[in-house]
């Protein structure tokens, strides 16, 4: 089964920029996870800051074009996995190893359509 | 065969059936409606037909059919894509022809007990699914609607399939995160088959398979004390069951109940499991709670002295750690017969719960302890108030006889 594993972290903690050492060591320890992963890894992404989010909302017929993310929340979507495993079971145990510096969240949402 | 007899063949099967055919299937959903199915056909045909010699495989074989059918029937109206292994392998129908029926079920509760399924909905989709009891049944267990039960029961279901929680059996490192939620639901399910006194309810067939059920994951997991306390504590139960009823068919409480009828050979094997939970963890609820019937079933007749003293002991270790309403209302129960009723109505006063209005326990204590204190008025209220509770039937009969037995004349 195909499963997005959504990354929910404070961003603050990486500051505005998603740059410096903090994030060096995050993404590291992604890009190592991934090498780990191997086949069972079939995409993802880590994501910039909500600073840098447009959002485009459609309210009956009028789409309008907003700055920021959907919703303010404590914690971001900050990055995605999409794994292909054989059930739920193996999706949790990939989800607690992705790697995470701070208190967090990993979503784990099955693919539509399978 | 009469309907009622057709019931518990039903009921009696259906945990084994829909666990084996989910695991075959992996769909719970299918599984569950194809041996609705077969039942409805079971119905239609035994009356006439006759009864099979093993009936459970009977329900089986039709069930397993009507899931192949109905696979078959949504493959054609998708492109085949992979190639179908729809047909039984010959192990399989070598199985079929021997009548074997696999056990699934410890598979089964652990699927519904998954972490990924609603706490609330856990247990009430075990009932369901592996000891078969309507939906009215756990709803009344549960003090639910049973609209809002059934809904959760459709939810947990649809959630089971979208998030594909795996068929299999947990990896041992997984168990002691998927225990508790496993042992709460053995727990409740046992409470439900000994709520009949008599044995004799919907439920008697299942007491003898939670049992069963506690032992084969006390083989599975030897060393949790949670797993050893529960098997003794249903033994314990299970072994008192003879003296629950007198001759005219009313409940016997436990300090009256005479020991020679107990079930020594359950007793003992409670004793031993109960030893193991202690040496494990001694403080852990679910030793102390079957300590608790340790202590009664120490009683070999009864001349020993109730052991009263010993069971408040074990109910204030267990509020340390366990502080609900059940517990303070089986503690208020030991309270009355060291200090007096009155002290245990001032314990009862104290509780609150959400829900406690519609709580027959609670009901059945107080008025008893009303009784004893002489407000005869208030006692004879919340017999009522207990009686329309729907109780079993030995409790009904028990609680309409002291309420009858109430002097009419107000203290």
């Amino acid at each position: 089964m195909k499963y997005a594993l959504l990354i929910y972290e404070n961003e603050a903690f990486y500051g505005t920029e998603k740059a410096g050492p903090k994030i060096e060591e995050i993404v590291g320890k992604h890009m190592a996870f991934a090498g780990e992963l191997g086949p069972k890894r079939i995409g993802g992404a880590g994501l910039k800051s909500t600073a840098a989010t447009t959002t485009v909302r459609t309210a009956g017929n009028r789409k309008t074009v907003h700055d920021g993310p959907f919703a303010e929340a404590r914690e971001q979507l900050g990055g995605f996995y999409l794994i292909d495993v054989a059930n739920l079971d193996e999706a949790i145990e990939v989800a607690k190893k992705v790697p995470i510096l701070q208190d967090g969240a990993i979503e784990i949402r099955p693919l539509l359509g399978q | 065969m009469n309907g009622v007899a057709l019931e518990r063949v039903f009921r009696a099967a259906s945990g084994r059936i829909i666990a084996a055919l989910a695991a075959r299937f992996r769909d719970l959903a299918r599984a569950e409606d194809a041996f609705s199915e077969s039942c409805l056909r079971a119905v239609r045909t035994w009356p006439a037909a006759g009864v099979p010699d093993d009936p459970a495989a009977w329900l089986y074989r039709v069930a397993e059919r009507v899931v192949l059918d109905s696979i078959r029937r949504d493959r054609k109206q998708q492109p085949v894509t992979e190639e179908a292994s729809l047909d039984p392998s010959p192990e399989e129908l070598l199985l079929n022809d021997a009548c074997i029926l696999p056990d699934e079920r410890l598979r089964l509760i652990f699927i519904c007990c998954h972490p990924a399924v609603a706490t609330e909905a856990r247990a009430a989709l075990t009932l369901k699914l592996v000891c078969g009891l309507s939906v009215t049944e756990i709803a009344r267990a549960f003090l639910l609607q049973e609209a809002t039960l059934a809904q959760r029961l459709v939810r947990a279901k649809r959630k089971i399939a979208d998030a594909g929680v795996p068929f299999e059996l947990p990896s041992p490192e997984a168990w002691p995160e998927r225990l508790d939620a496993v042992l709460s639901t053995l727990e409740i399910a046992y409470a439900r088959a000994h709520e009949d006194a008599a044995g004799s309810g919907a439920h008697a067939g299942f007491a003898a398979e939670v049992l069963h059920l506690t032992k084969i994951l006390t083989h599975l997991i030897p060393d949790d004390a949670a797993v050893a306390a529960l098997a003794a504590q249903v033994r314990y139960a299970e072994a008192r069951r003879p003296a629950r009823l007198d001759a005219e068919g009313f409940l016997v409480p436990l300090s009256a109940q005479d020991p020679a009828l107990w079930r020594r050979d359950l007793i003992d094997d409670a004793n031993r499991l109960l030893a193991d939970a202690i040496r494990i963890a001694p403080s852990e609820p679910r030793t102390l709670q079957a300590q608790l019937q340790q202590v009664w079933c120490a009683r070999h007749s009864l001349a020993d002295p109730a052991p009263w003293l010993e069971v408040l002991r074990v109910y204030d270790r267990l509020l340390l750690t366990r502080d609900d309403p059940i517990v303070r209302i089986n503690r208020a129960v030991a309270v009355a017969e060291i200090e007096g009723p009155d002290a245990a109505l001032v314990e009862l006063s104290r509780l609150d719960l959400p829900g406690l209005e519609e709580f027959l326990p609670y009901h059945a204590v107080r008025a008893d302890l009303l009784r004893r204190a002489g407000s005869l008025t208030e006692a004879a209220t919340a017999y009522a108030r207990a009686l329309q509770l729907d109780p079993p039937a030995a409790e009904r009969r028990w609680l309409e006889r002291k309420l009858a037995e109430l002097p009419r004349s107000e203290n």
